[in-house]
């Protein structure tokens, strides 16, 4: 071993620590770059095309939640999966939850129902349903998403989703199949300059194949009977599939999570353990599950 | 008190309000089957019938009001009763009421609100309704038979127009048209007040239409499976059948492909993903795929998890139960099966399979594959076989509501003698939801293996799976090597993973799982096993062996029988406060039984208040004659229950029987209803020639009640088999002969009852009773035919009507 390669590994081992002890890499946005006041909520508000009226009081209220809801999920994610994604929880404290929370058959904004206490579905109108945050929290810890990630999301409903994606990976792409929220939902992103969200209404079953070398992570919300083989053609090796099974008032799905193996065989995981979200503290104390056990 | 000339006016609006408010339940009935969830509209609308009991609570208390005002009342009724029917059903249909929000512990408690909506809004109808046949009985004492015998016929033919209406009316227009008997009932108001109550009825429909016409209208649930097809970029219906079994809705949207479970390797193997179709909904619910124009492309078949018994048995002889909308036709020619027969029994898939549907084509052109509308185990029957293969098509169950006799101990052992020796009999289940229902089906394979005289079940059982399904094939011989390996080589190039055969060891097939399924722990909700797991594999062994397995204490793994037909009943009720904590988890077709629990309670309630009225307020059922006889209050409490249980699950019964024998459970429930309602209804109009010895005739009554229920628990299945092959029609025909004799016997008992009991209260008080335990009868019938079976619901009903016949409330005299 030469002193250039022992400074060089030293050099490498100080540079992981270091990456360690940092918050993860996360895309700087407008709530990033600038402060999240009242006055930047209504304006990316109405630049989505759903205006609304908000005081600044009931825009504090949510704010006061906020890290209440956060240190939630930063010990829901502990528990169930051993530990919190930095990553997960950096995204998490970037999004404005309370900007996702609207009734689009309506035209109705409900962002005062932003960080509830009691975790739990939020219907958008359309059949669709914002699901509740620690459930998102565990979706997106389980798609172990990277910074050089691109992430396809079949079924976009609120946005939320991609959105958290989008402040981690390189690139996220999502298909809604409802017209009409699938429009409303594509023009909440640029406002908060997540530039880099790409979304389109229509037909998920074939992917995005216009997309050069394929997705890491594809998460699909509406599935039939099997995950369409075109979607397995574009997960690269490596990649997982992510398709949570059961009605959206579920608070936590089961998740199937498809692998592919060397020989490019699919193997999946019922992974049930988002099933059953505590309500109480002593249910919040319960161990994580042992390892191997998801 | 009696008034002829009021009186005999009386009964045809009684017979025409009757009409219309059965009708209206119905409606209400498919409303919520449409554009909610059918368990919901059974809950509801279970509840809202206590409408009835309360009105005769309130008679009996306040008579001499109700009969001093009876001619003016009768005159309002029309009018209020259509503008009750037209408000409700408004309100029902813009009430917020989200059922999926209510399995849910965090968001139930507004949708609580929204039932209780449902109930404001509904009850006033069905208790002004009530009160209107029980004042018709206080205005007619003396003629009590007679009015009864209206009051059911009057429904019974309501409920036959019901059904027939829905041949031509959208369910939700059915209430619109249904205003009309109710309406016309007005215009036989005798006497002065005829000119007002016709003008204030007529008003009433014309603001009822105009609300229900022009006012908000009734849609789809969002989270129904039609809500989102029906909502991508352009989508369209392309064609629409009405039929009181469904309302049909034939979808042209990009969602639609063949659902069928498809290995995840298939792009591997080479194979195409399934076509796009169009899809053919029942009531909002997905129902199939249907073709589109066009070849009828299955290349995809062989990369299905249903293909192995076509690797297994090239060239086979196949009876295929389900055609999945041809495409299972296609699938099986493209697998190399020879010959096959089809068994379709949904009339609509059946039909669309030879002629087509809208713009699809149909995909059977020629004379075979012969087409056949019984049920599976009729079709055996009727000499069609031997098979090399039985395969049952993965939606069949849900298809259609008497598909689950399908799924029996004793249809399995009826298809293991229709197969060849070296056959092979596939049946699917779906575990996206609970993992143990292939546990069930595997202790109903056990009870159907014994049955066909094969004493080692396990040996000739193979079970394997993906993600998402299972499937068991069964073979009368047992599993040899040969075979064991083609099935290894099968599952392993699709990613498929073997969960049993003979001789299998679960813990080391554990080291290669393609498809991890963990143990959950219904208990405690926690995963209780360790790395790579299949939980079915576990405990495959156990249950063909009939021995008790973890899953066996904590779900009801008994096997679904033709008595006990309810696949989707796996939770243990005892457990109540185990599956209060899973409600979140439990399957959609798992909330029935809970939904069921819920009416029952309520139901008890209620019949438990109209119970306790002479005990506070003794003084109101007597009559106003101090030299009258006393009413026999205690025998009446238990005559007037027994009638309205005994009825009901004499009811209850024949329609499950009639399904089966029908194969068809809408127009079981239709015949079956409409046949007892008309002949008890003429039953009951024989009261008068028991006027002198009503005892007689109840004892009559009762014990050809007794005798019915023994024949037909003796003898009714042996006759159903000997019979199943007959035409439908002969099939029905034979329903109503079945039917007619003991609901002839079941009309009399009531109106006898309510003849002997005097000038008080008593007589709305035994309305309301009868009222009240109808509305315990039927969850009552349907938890005792889930837990012991519908055999025991006959039972009960036999002793029912021993109660009745020993507690007959024949009145004692003051004087005496």
């Amino acid at each position: 071993m030469t002193q250039t390669g022992f400074l060089t590994r030293r050099s490498l081992i100080a540079a992981a620590a270091a990456l360690a002890a940092a918050p993860a890499a996360i895309h700087p946005t407008l709530a990033a770059t600038t402060p999240w006041t009242r006055e930047a909520f209504v304006a990316a508000m109405a630049a989505s095309g759903r205006p609304i009226n908000q005081t600044q009081a009931q825009f504090d209220a949510i704010q006061k939640r906020k890290p209440i809801a956060i240190k939630r999920i930063e010990k829901y994610l502990t528990e169930r999966l051993g530990r919190a994604d930095p990553a997960v929880m950096a995204a998490f404290e970037q999004v404005p939850r309370e900007y996702y929370h609207y009734l689009y058959s309506s035209s109705t904004p409900t962002p005062g129902d932003a960080y509830e206490d009691n975790p739990k579905p939020w219907a958008l109108g359309y059949g669709s349903a914002l699901s509740d945050y620690l459930g998102q929290a565990y979706m997106t810890q389980i798609c172990e998403p990277k910074p050089d990630h691109v992430t396809l999301e079949i079924g976009t409903g609120s946005g939320f989703q991609s959105s958290l994606l989008s402040r981690i990976v390189k690139e996220s792409y999502s298909i809604e199949i409802i017209e009409p929220l699938g429009k409303a939902v594509a023009k909440i992103f640029a406002p908060l300059g997540y530039t880099n969200v790409r979304t389109r209404v229509g037909d998920g079953y074939f992917g995005w194949p216009e997309v050069q070398g394929g997705f890491d992570t594809i998460i699909v919300t509406c599935a039939a009977q099997y995950a369409p083989p075109d979607l397995f053609k574009q997960l690269k090796p490596g990649g997982r599939m992510i398709i949570p099974i059961g009605q959206p008032f579920k608070r936590g799905q089961v998740l199937f999570v498809y692998t592919k193996d060397a020989e490019g065989k699919i193997h999946s995981k019922r992974d049930v353990g988002v099933f059953f979200i505590p309500m109480t503290g002593a249910m919040m104390n319960r161990p994580a599950p042992k390892p191997g056990a998801q | 008190m009696n008034n002829p000339a009021l009186g005999r006016a009386v009964l045809w609006p009684l017979f025409l309000i009757s009409a219309g408010a059965v009708g209206y339940e119905i409606a209400l009935t498919r409303y919520f089957a449409v554009a909610k969830w059918s368990e919901y509209g059974y809950w509801v609308i279970s509840i809202v019938m206590v409408g009835f009991a309360l009105s005769g609570v309130v008679l009996a208390l306040a008579r001499d009001a109700f009969a001093r005002y009876g001619a003016g009342l009768l005159a309002a009724l029309p009018a209020a009763l259509v503008l009750t029917a037209a408000v409700g059903f408004h309100l029902t249909t813009t009430n917020p009421f989200n059922p999926l929000q209510l399995q849910n512990p965090a968001t139930y408690e507004p949708q609580l609100w929204n039932i209780a909506g449902y109930y404001a809004c509904l009850l006033p109808f069905f208790f002004l309704t009530g009160v209107y046949v029980s004042l018709s009985f206080v205005l007619n004492a003396g003629e009590v038979g007679r009015v009864y015998g209206f009051d059911l016929t009057g429904a019974g033919i309501g409920a036959a127009c019901a059904l027939a209406l829905m041949f031509v009316l959208h369910p939700f227009a059915l209430v619109p048209a249904l205003l009309l008997p109710i309406a016309a009932s007005a215009f036989f108001t005798p006497g002065r007040w005829r000119r007002v109550s016709v003008t204030a009825t007529l008003l009433a429909l014309l603001a009822g239409e105009a609300l229900l016409l022009f006012g908000s209208q009734a849609s789809f649930n969002e989270f129904k499976s039609i809500y989102a097809p029906l909502n991508t970029p352009d989508a369209k219906v392309v064609a629409e059948i009405r039929a009181p079994r469904g309302a049909y809705l034939l979808l042209d949207n990009f969602t639609e492909r063949v659902d069928t479970d498809l290995s995840n390797n298939a792009g591997m193997l080479g194979l195409p993903g399934p076509p796009q179709t169009f899809g053919l909904y029942r009531d909002g619910n997905r129902l199939a795929s249907l073709p589109k124009p066009g070849a009828l492309d299955a290349a995809y078949a062989a990369a299905g998890l249903d293909a192995l018994p076509y690797k297994l048995i090239p060239d086979a002889h196949a009876l295929l139960i389900g055609a999945s909308g041809g495409f299972r036709v296609a699938a099986l020619l493209a697998l190399g099966a020879r010959t096959m027969d089809v068994v379709e029994p949904e009339p609509v898939l059946r039909d669309a399979l030879r002629h087509g549907l809208g713009p699809s084509p149909a995909p059977i052109t020629g004379a075979e594959p012969q087409i056949i509308a019984d049920a599976p185990v009729a079709a055996i029957r009727g000499g069609a076989g031997p098979y090399d293969v039985i395969d049952i098509s993965a939606d069949f169950m849900d298809a259609a509501e008497a598909n689950v006799t399908a799924f029996t101990a004793e249809a399995i052992a009826v298809y293991l003698q229709a197969l060849k020796p070296g056959g092979v009999i596939s049946i699917p289940v779906s575990i996206r939801d609970f993992p143990v229902y292939a546990l069930r089906m595997l202790a109903t394979v056990r009870a159907g293996l014994l049955q066909a005289g094969l004493q080692e079940p396990a040996r000739h059982v193979l079970v394997y799976r993906s993600a998402w399904s299972v499937r068991i094939l069964l073979s009368p011989v047992p599993w040899d090597a040969p075979r064991i390996a083609a099935a290894k080589a099968f599952a392993d190039e699709r990613s498929f993973d073997i969960s049993y055969y003979p001789g299998f060891d679960p813990v080391a097939g554990r080291a290669a799982i393609y498809n991890d399924l963990p143990a959950v722990s219904f208990d405690t909700g926690e995963i209780s096993s360790q790395g790579q797991a299949d939980a079915i594999a576990d405990e495959a062994l156990a249950v063909l062996e009939g021995r008790e397995t973890p899953s066996g204490r904590a779900f009801n793994l008994t096997p679904t029988t033709t008595d006990q037909p309810f696949f989707y009943a796996v939770l243990r009720l005892s457990l109540l406060d185990t599956i209060l904590k899973r409600l979140e988890i439990l399957p959609q077709a798992e909330i029935s039984g809970l939904v069921n629990l819920a009416v029952l309670a309520q139901a008890i309630v209620i019949a438990a208040l109209v119970l306790a009225v002479p005990l506070f307020a003794p003084g109101r059922l007597r009559a106003r004659d101090p030299a009258a006889a006393k009413p026999p209050i205690l025998r009446a409490m238990l005559y007037f229950p027994a009638l309205g249980l005994g009825f009901l699950f004499i009811e209850m019964f024949v329609i499950d029987k009639a399904s089966f024998y029908l194969n068809d459970r809408a127009s079981a429930f239709a015949l079956v209803l409409t046949g007892m309602l008309i002949f008890s209804g003429l039953g009951s109009m024989m009261e008068h020639r028991f006027e002198a010895a009503p005892q007689r005739g109840v004892r009559l009554a009762c014990l050809i009640a007794v005798a019915w229920c023994a024949l037909v628990g003796i003898g009714l299945e042996h006759a159903m088999m000997a019979t199943i092959q007959l035409p439908w029609i002969v099939r029905a025909v034979l329903v109503l002969v079945l039917v007619a004799p003991v609901s002839l016997a079941l009309g009399l008992p009531f109106p006898l009852g309510l003849s002997r009991s005097g000038t008080g209260g008593m007589l709305p008080w035994a309305w309301g009773l009868n009222g009240a335990f109808s509305v315990v009868a039927t969850p009552l019938a349907n938890l005792i035919a889930r837990d012991a079976g519908f055999s025991r619901v006959l039972l009960c009903a036999a002793i029912l009507y021993v109660v009745a016949l020993l507690t007959f409330p024949a009145p004692r005299n003051s004087a005496s």
